[in-house]
């Protein structure tokens, strides 16, 4: 992807070398050391919104899904919106660790960890909203093949059936991978903690010491799962994207929706990562080892997704055109010019025309500009999601039944809840893992070492 | 304390948990108790039937009861009934629910000095009526409505019997112009019957004869039988005379929207017409020199001026009616009853004499013994006056709501302060009974005896098919007990029996029993006598009425058709179901014209302040196409502050008014012969400033030319005859050819018009069956029966307006109503509902909307969990116990007619006794599950068993979903589409040329089969 820079492999960009070894381990663990009045305060905020969803689910199971803000005939609303926003966040994490680990991009080392956490993270929050938004929750095992007696079976030609195995085996593989990579890191924490933290690294440390076999072993297991998990970034977001595209409802149903659901995770994904590491990075000081060039390659990321993504755009409002399908083209015009032309326009302005400022390369390591700008694309591709599902739902076949659904209380703190979990699981990783992977990093630095400062592969 | 050891502790931890475990799982025991000596009659299970008559209007429909395990659980028409011919309309079927209506009395009640009522024992109430009213002598006086004429004489006995003054029986709507007119144009006594079923052009001037005038139901399968397409000139024509594109204007082939108050100028205008066409063209018309000097002032040029309809069009309809085998001019609704409304009547009549009407589709036979003793509005005017002047001691109110239905500045409610004591016998709490002092509630109809006579020859009979649910009397019983406690002289001038014996010996000259099960005596119409014009017509005066008041809009104050005077408002399925027009639900809207609302700065939604001579209401604008600049339309009916569902206690604000009552800013006004005028007042509109949601189901009727509600031109289906006959292939015969190009190229319309394929296939092959439907557009007229009787059906719940604000009604069927084909239209921001009406434009689609039962379904695939999915007959099973409720169905339904259960309505809707009316054939659905249209399974399965208790198939027409049933016009069919013979197969073949599948470009292969309406011109009767 990006062509290696020149004299080292950390680039031009890095103002000093890789620190030696004892200071690395020294510095990526001094973030997992103390807690500030500050980080107790974002935990707290985060733990309240967490509850405070909580609390508004468990009245919705006793109540209804009433109250929520569903208007016939969109029966699918924020909730959704909501799942396929984090499940599209937990691409980076798997794109970044498994893809560029094959394409041995070496500079994915520094944020491979923090992504891999958010993805598992994301994952977990998306999975979520398949319970907060089905109608009876008790009974929504129904929904897994078992075998019982009285015969009843699961639809397979059912995309939501495709769904559940499509999150469930990606939460699986993006745990497995985070904990495998964790494991060498556990191992240099466990050698230096007290207490119940000793003996919950020395569990979860599986005995590492560090010897060859085991070097061997984890380096063959992340590769294999790197393989297995290279094909899940692109049919997660795939099968997401075919809850909506295997309907008939105009503007779901196009061909398109796999590729552009794709690149939107990844970018979105991309977006949140920099929305994380840069106050990580500002905070516990790590400017060292999550360096402008990170930076720099993340933005170009963004800047092709996000032209996919515009072009995606473009190519579904020209099929709507080419297509003479009345009720297709009028979908498209009401979702740009429609009752929700706000969202349209906030997720074209903030999807495909800020990212194209990363042409700019004092903008592509100008750190504040990237976090206004990730947060920006956070919203805009949370806002793309609306569109598609509430926007597609409210105008369909019958004009005697359009709709349109405004969103109630109830699920914008679901939502705000949403944000709440994730933080709170972040958090707490933030200060028992390193949220920069330790051996990694080192294996550049050997690296570094082994090959000079031309560090070509 | 001893120490616990290990085992004992383990022992004691068991023994709690078990014990807690135990106690928390159990629900309480609920035993099915059988019955002890079971009923001759009932077989738990099966459903009994009884016939009856319905008692929501005073049409007198007749009912056949459904009741289950002693509980009436479904009304339908009872099919040998002449009115209604086993059909019922909306509020027909809605009766039912007063018999489990929550707010019922509980049994007889005095109003306490803090203005409580405190229940009593019956023999206190009747001492205290009958102390009341020896007290009163002739100050008592008896106020109600009209009632059947066994239960009329016992009022009339009770009056004579305890000395009471007199008796006025009060209905809002009265029909005091017509029987006037008749006295005046023929001198006769008579209310005159219209008849459609033979007509071959209509014309209407105003009676909105489809929705509230008179018999809605017979009107309606005459009017449908009239207009069948394949007869030759395709059908009855129909001109709507009105302001407003009400529903009957929407089925009107022609609307001129005439200057309301002057129709019967444009009728005298139609009428000279036809005389000079019949002068021309040497046609013999009675009595012409008398018309043609009656009429002499009547030319076209002078009445367009008054009327603003042109003139060429009133010699136009001259001629039309003239040449009709079977014309008929209907008179004036109550909508457009002025202060003139006696002459607008005689005028119409006069039409009908001139072109030859009389004894052909009008009939004017004197009333005799039948005729209704409905007081004029004049009479009800002086009692308010007596009453004000306090010479009324005792009034005793049934059957009637007069605070709420009399108009506001008649003074009707500070005058029923001046009377001494006030009886009423509701059997809920209305307007009227919370003010009166004792409360003897009588029975519902579902729990009373009873006999009505709505027309001469016609008698039905009120049977009981429910044990009173309350402590409650029948008001004949109450009358009868009360003059026993007056002494035994009062006593014996009275029936000694209860009421029921009256009814009986009134009935002694038919065979009782068999009366019963018939549910009447429905003997021979007396033919229409001849009548000539009387010589009082030369007398009577053309002029326009005069409209009390400023302002620049004239009020129109609309019956409902659903909700009537006001008196089926308590009913929740006809607050919840979409009025037919404006498709408004629980609330009250004001209609004016674009321009006027343009004028007035005023948007949809915006509140509007409606001032009279007679007082001010405010209430939200819905702006439309289908009104005249200068009129103002609301809707009768709502304006309840009494009520569980009329007001707002089920809203949870008890004592709130759930809309505007219209007609308390109605002048009382009259018209020359004392018959309540309605179309009285001017109005000064101004908008508030206020904006209000509009509790609306459908905001666009612009069908944007996709396939639904199609319409089709009489010519065009006359050349795809042609076209078919001239390939040789008929019209595309039966089953499994390819009707597509059978009459390919048929019309010349610009709309795709095919059935590309055979719904009969989408059932296994196995199977004997596959249900459908063949929905005829063109018979359909929108009533919105079918909505009523599908939800009583399937204890489909009522979901409140707050609900019905977020579009979460539950109705599974509906009927959409577009205007014209539409066409792609591409607006911009947060449109505001809209309309594509216009004035004269009468291309209105009624189009029933229900689970289209397809056969490549796309709600089947997406369900993760089968809840949904194919039976071998070919319907879309739908498994409540089986939904999670992710509602991917509903999303990918191209109909929309999925509906989800947001809340537990069971647990929050449904509230006692109401949980009675529930249909125990039919699950009721609980929180978070899917719902819709089943074809009514439950019914197809009971004929299923029927039908293999005999060994035999399903016969046609032995299982018919609700909304089938009870269409007035038979436009819906059911019936088993792999059987050629069915009645629905027949009907989708015969109207092959217009039948058409929903957006059946989706592939979706419905198994509804719509035909298309007709559209008809109206140049002349030959088409």
């Amino acid at each position: 992807m990006t062509p290696p820079p020149t004299n080292t492999v950390a680039g031009m960009i890095r103002p000093v070398p890789m620190p030696p070894d004892s200071q690395t381990n020294r510095d990526l663990l001094a973030v997992m050391k103390g807690t500030s009045p500050g980080y107790w305060f974002l935990l707290g905020l985060a733990l309240f919104f967490m509850h405070l969803a909580g609390g508004i689910w468990i009245w919705q199971v006793y109540k209804g899904l009433g109250i929520a803000g569903y208007a016939h005939p969109v029966f699918w609303g924020v909730y959704v919106v909501t799942f396929v926003f984090w499940v599209g966040i937990a691409h980076a994490g798997t794109l970044i660790s498994a893809i560029l680990f094959l394409f041995r991009a070496k500079w994915r080392n520094a944020i491979n960890r923090g992504a891999e956490a958010m993805t598992v993270f994301a994952v977990l929050t998306a999975a979520q909203f398949l319970g907060i938004h089905v109608g009876r929750i008790w009974k929504s095992y129904f929904i897994l093949p078992y075998p019982n007696q009285r015969g009843l079976w699961v639809n397979f030609k059912s995309p939501l059936l495709w769904d559940t195995f499509a999150i469930s085996t990606y939460a699986t593989i993006s745990i497995l991978f985070l904990y495998v990579g964790l494991i060498p890191d556990i191992a240099i924490a466990r050698d230096r903690a007290t207490g119940w933290k000793k003996v919950l690294y020395t569990v979860l440390a599986l005995g590492w010491v560090g010897n060859s076999s085991q070097w061997k072993a984890h380096n063959r297991s992340v590769l294999h799962l790197s393989g297995l998990a290279t094909p899940l970034v692109l049919s997660v977001h795939s099968v997401v994207s075919w809850d909506f595209a295997m309907a008939l409802v105009p503007g779901w149903h196009t061909t398109i929706f796999a590729p552009y659901f794709v690149a939107g995770a990844i970018f979105s994904g991309f977006a949140m990562v920099l929305t994380l590491m840069i106050p990580v990075r500002r905070i516990f000081g790590l400017e060292a080892y999550i360096t402008d060039y990170h930076f720099e390659n993340m933005s170009r990321f963004i800047l092709l997704t996000s032209i996919i993504c515009g072009y995606a755009y473009a190519a579904e409002y020209f099929m709507s055109w080419y297509s003479g399908v009345e009720a297709e083209q009028t979908a498209f015009w009401l979702r740009a010019f429609g009752p929700y032309w706000i969202s349209t326009w906030v997720m074209i302005i903030f999807n495909t025309v800020l990212p194209q400022l990363l042409w700019f390369k004092k903008l592509r390591v100008n750190v504040p500009f990237l976090f206004v700008l990730s947060v920006c694309i956070n919203i805009g591709m949370w806002f793309e999601r609306y569109v598609i599902i509430v926007g597609a739902l409210s105008r369909e076949y019958n004009p005697a039944v359009w709709g349109e659904f405004i969103p109630s209380w109830p699920e914008m703190g679901i939502l705000a809840g949403s944000f709440g979990f994730f933080c709170t699981f972040f958090l707490i990783f933030l200060k028992l893992f390193p949220i920069v992977a330790i051996a990694e990093m080192k294996e550049i630095a050997i690296h570094e070492k082994a090959h000079g400062a031309q560090g070509s592969h | 304390m001893a120490e616990i050891d290990r085992r004992n502790f383990l022992k004691l931890v068991g023994v709690s948990a078990g014990a807690a475990a135990a106690s928390g799982c159990n629900d309480p025991v609920q035993k099915l108790i059988p019955y002890v000596v079971q009923p001759e009659e009932i077989t738990p299970g099966i459903a009994v039937i009884y016939a009856s008559t319905c008692q929501e209007c005073p049409a007198g429909c007749g009912l056949h009861v459904r009741t289950r395990e002693g509980r009436p659980i479904k009304l339908e028409g009872n099919p040998d009934h002449p009115v209604n011919r086993g059909a019922l309309c909306a509020r027909g079927q809605a009766s039912i629910g007063r018999t489990y209506l929550p707010d019922r009395y509980p049994g007889p009640m005095k109003r306490q000095a803090d203005g409580g009522l405190a229940p009593i024992t019956w023999e206190e109430a009747h001492a205290l009526m009958a102390e009341k009213a020896a007290a009163a002598g002739d100050g008592a006086h008896v106020l109600g409505g009209s009632v059947g004429p066994t239960l009329s004489g016992v009022i009339d006995q009770w009056i004579a019997a305890v000395g009471a003054g007199g008796r006025t029986v009060y209905e809002p709507f009265d029909f005091t112009a017509l029987k006037e007119a008749s006295r005046t144009v023929f001198g006769v006594a008579s209310r005159p019957r219209f008849d459609l079923s033979q007509a071959d052009f209509v014309i209407d001037f105003g009676s909105d004869f489809l929705e509230s005038w008179t018999s809605p139901v017979e009107h309606g399968w005459q009017f449908a039988d009239a207009r069948r397409v394949d007869q030759e000139g395709g059908g009855t024509r129909l001109v709507y005379v009105g302001p407003r594109l009400t529903l009957t204007a929407g089925n009107a082939d022609e609307w001129l929207p005439a200057k309301p108050g002057t129709e019967g100028v444009l009728a005298l205008g139609i009428a000279r017409a036809a005389l000079d066409e019949a002068r021309g063209n040497g046609a013999d018309v009675p009595d012409a020199a008398r018309l043609r000097g009656i009429l002499s002032g009547f030319g076209a040029n002078s009445v367009s001026t008054i009327t603003e309809v042109p003139a060429a069009t009133i010699r136009k309809l001259g001629k039309a009616l003239l040449a009709a085998d079977q014309p008929v001019a209907l008179p004036p609704g109550v909508a457009l009853t002025s202060r003139r409304a006696t002459a607008t009547t005689s005028a119409v009549l006069i039409l009908n004499a001139v072109v030859g009407a009389i004894g052909k589709t009008v009939f004017v036979v004197p009333d005799g013994d039948a005729a209704d003793q409905v007081a004029s509005f004049r009479e009800m005017t002086q009692l308010v006056k007596r009453m004000k002047a306090g010479s009324i001691s005792l009034l005793l109110i049934h059957d009637s709501n007069p605070v709420y239905s009399m108009p506001g500045d008649s003074g009707f409610a500070a005058a029923l302060e001046k009377v001494g004591f006030v009886i009423s016998t509701a059997s809920g709490p209305d307007e009227t009974s919370e003010r009166a002092d004792l409360i003897l509630p009588d029975h519902t109809p579902m729990e009373s005896w009873g006999d009505h006579a709505p027309r001469p020859g016609v008698r039905s009979l009120i049977q009981p098919t429910i044990r009173p649910l309350f402590d409650t009397r029948a008001f004949g019983d109450t009358l009868i007990e009360s003059a026993k406690a007056m002494g035994e002289a009062t006593a014996a001038q009275l029936p000694s029996g209860s009421f029921r014996t009256v009814l009986e010996e009134a009935w002694s000259d038919t065979d009782f029993r068999a009366a019963l099960a018939a549910g009447g005596v429905y003997g021979e119409e007396a033919a229409a006598g001849t009548v000539t014009l009387a010589t009082g017509v030369s007398s009577l005066h053309f002029k326009e009425p005069r409209f009390e008041g400023d302002g620049s809009f004239v009020l129109l104050p609309v019956p409902s058709p659903l909700l009537a005077d006001g008196r089926s408002a308590n009913l929740p399925w006809l607050q919840e179901t979409p009025d037919p027009v404006m498709k408004v639900t629980w609330q009250s809207w004001a209609e004016i014209s674009h321009a006027s609302a343009e004028a007035l700065g005023a948007e949809y939604g915006d509140v509007l302040a409606v001032r009279t001579s007679a007082g001010v209401v405010e209430l939200p604008v819905v702006p439309r196409g289908g009104i005249r600049d200068d009129v103002i339309a609301i809707s009768i009916g709502q304006g309840h502050n009494v009520g569980f569902y009329a007001s707002r206690v089920e809203d949870g604000n008890p004592g709130g008014t759930r809309g505007v009552n219209v007609i308390s800013i109605l002048p009382a006004l009259t018209d020359e012969s004392g018959g309540r005028a309605w179309l009285v007042a001017r109005a000064a509109v101004r908008p508030t400033g206020a904006h209000r949601r509009i509790p609306k189901t459908q905001e666009f009727d612009n069908k944007r030319g996709r396939q639904l509600g199609e319409s089709v031109s009489l010519l065009a289906l006359a050349e795809a005859a042609k076209a078919a006959e001239s390939h040789g292939g008929g019209n595309g015969g039966g089953h499994g050819e390819s009707p597509g190009d059978a009459h390919g190229g048929g019309h010349g319309e610009s709309h795709e018009m095919r059935r590309p394929f055979d719904p009969a296939d989408d059932s296994t092959e196995e199977s004997e069956y596959r249900w459908g439907m063949a929905i005829d557009l063109d018979r359909c007229n929108g009533c919105s029966a079918c909505i009523v009787a599908c939800s009583i059906e399937n204890n489909v719940q009522t979901v409140g307006e707050e609900m019905v604000l977020l579009d979460r009604q539950m109705q599974w069927l509906r009927i959409e109503r577009f205007i014209g084909d539409g066409y792609q239209e591409l607006v911009t921001g947060r449109n505001l509902p809209t309309d594509h009406e216009e004035l004269g434009n009468t291309d209105v689609r009624h189009s029933p909307m229900l689970c289209q039962q397809c056969g490549a379904a796309p709600c089947e695939p997406v369900c993760p969990v089968f809840a949904t999915y194919h039976n071998p007959e070919g319907l879309n099973g739908m498994i409540y116990n089986r939904c999670i409720g992710t509602r991917y169905c509903s999303n990918n339904c191209p109909y929309k007619v999925r509906r989800y259960n947001w809340y537990d309505l069971a647990i929050e809707n449904i509230h006692e006794p109401m949980h009675l009316l529930l249909n125990p054939d039919v699950t009721v659905r609980g929180q978070g599950v899917m719902e819709k249209c089943t074809f009514c399974v439950q019914r197809i399965e009971n004929g299923r068993q029927l039908a293999k208790d005999e060994k035999r198939p399903i016969a046609d027409g032995e299982v018919t979903p609700a909304c089938a049933q009870t269409c007035p016009t038979q436009a819906i069919t059911f019936g088993n589409l792999k059987d050629e013979k069915s009645a629905a197969s027949k009907q989708a073949d015969a109207g092959e040329a217009r039948a058409y599948h929903a957006l059946h470009v989706l592939n979706t292969r419905p198994a509804i089969t719509y035909l298309a309406k007709v559209r008809r011109d109206t140049e002349g009767t030959e088409g």
